[in-house]
């Protein structure tokens, strides 16, 4: 910028001198504002700017710490959500094995108790078979003994009226026989 | 005082001095008997009680006791007491029972040999086996 005005004050000094009244430019008071302006600019580079900008680099490299650690954060969520869906995924086959093998053994029991229940049920099948059959035959003993005494009464009711005297002897001679031979 | 076993011994004694010709002489019964108390011998009691009961055995050995519902003929009589004396030899004793309870046929025991073919035997056998 100085470059520029004085090489605009060396090719047309008096059109700027006359721009410069018109506008009311002060050079002295300008250059010494130039020249404060400059050192006022030095003095906040060197003081503050300095500051400023690693304040501001500090706080670049606080950010980015952050979107990293956020990003480790974010892997180590992704890498526990891909845990615990294993772990869910582990979860639900033992379950399922627990489920299954439970399935099983109930089956096992209720075949066993099955077994047991028709063996039971057959024995009192037999059992009752048995006492039908003994009760029977009892039945039929007694029937026959029962018949065999009425048959024996009358028997001895009607022989001794129907054997005649030839009866009696034939019956004797057959004791002799069995005597003699 | 005599065991039993010697008392056994001396019955058998007794009793084979009894016997004439394997049979049983009555004189010589009594006359054993008639000696054995008037002995008045002590112990005598349990020898004279076995000499009884083997006089028994061979009365029994040698009666025949025939019983019948109605009574025999007498020619059949003669035929049983032929068929027992071919059986069981001289001096058998028979002795016929008239026991109308057998409804029919007859009854001859010898000893512990019986031949029973009365009517009530059998009737006895059918109503044993029902």
């Amino acid at each position: 910028m100085i470059a520029f005005i004085l090489l605009a004050a060396a090719e047309s000094d008096g059109q700027v001198e006359q721009i410069a009244r018109t506008f009311g430019v002060d050079w002295q008071h300008l250059v010494a504002q130039i020249i404060s302006f400059s050192i006022v600019c030095l003095v906040l580079h060197k003081f503050a700017y300095r500051s400023i900008l690693a304040m501001l680099e500090q706080r670049r490299e606080q950010i980015r710490q952050g979107i990293a650690n956020a990003e480790k954060i974010k892997a180590e969520l992704d890498k526990t959500e891909v845990q615990r869906q294993e772990v869910m995924a582990q979860a639900h086959a033992q379950a399922a094995k627990f489920i299954e093998d439970a399935r099983l053994a109930a089956a096992q029991l209720q075949q066993e108790e099955t077994r047991k229940a028709i063996a039971a049920a057959e024995q009192i099948m037999a059992r009752a078979h048995e006492a039908t059959a003994q009760d029977h035959d009892r039945m039929l003993a007694d029937l026959k003994r029962e018949v065999g005494n009425l048959v024996v009464q009358a028997t001895t009711t009607v022989t001794g009226k129907i054997l005649t005297a030839e009866d009696q002897r034939r019956l004797a001679e057959e004791t002799s026989k069995q005597i003699a031979a | 005082m005599k065991n039993t076993k010697q008392a056994k011994r001396e019955a058998k004694q007794l009793y084979r001095l009894c016997l004439t010709n394997g049979l049983l002489d009555e004189n010589r019964v009594r006359q054993v008997v008639q000696h054995a108390v008037g002995s008045g011998e002590r112990d005598t009691s349990s020898v004279l009680a076995h000499f009884v009961h083997l006089v028994k055995l061979d009365c029994a050995r040698h009666t025949a006791t025939i019983e019948s519902a109605t009574p025999l003929p007498d020619d059949l009589q003669t035929e049983i007491q032929t068929g027992l004396t071919n059986r069981y030899g001289a001096g058998l004793t028979t002795a016929f029972v008239q026991r109308p309870e057998l409804i029919g046929g007859m009854r001859v025991q010898v000893g512990c040999d019986v031949y029973d073919g009365s009517v009530r035997a059998w009737l006895d056998a059918l109503a044993k086996s029902f």
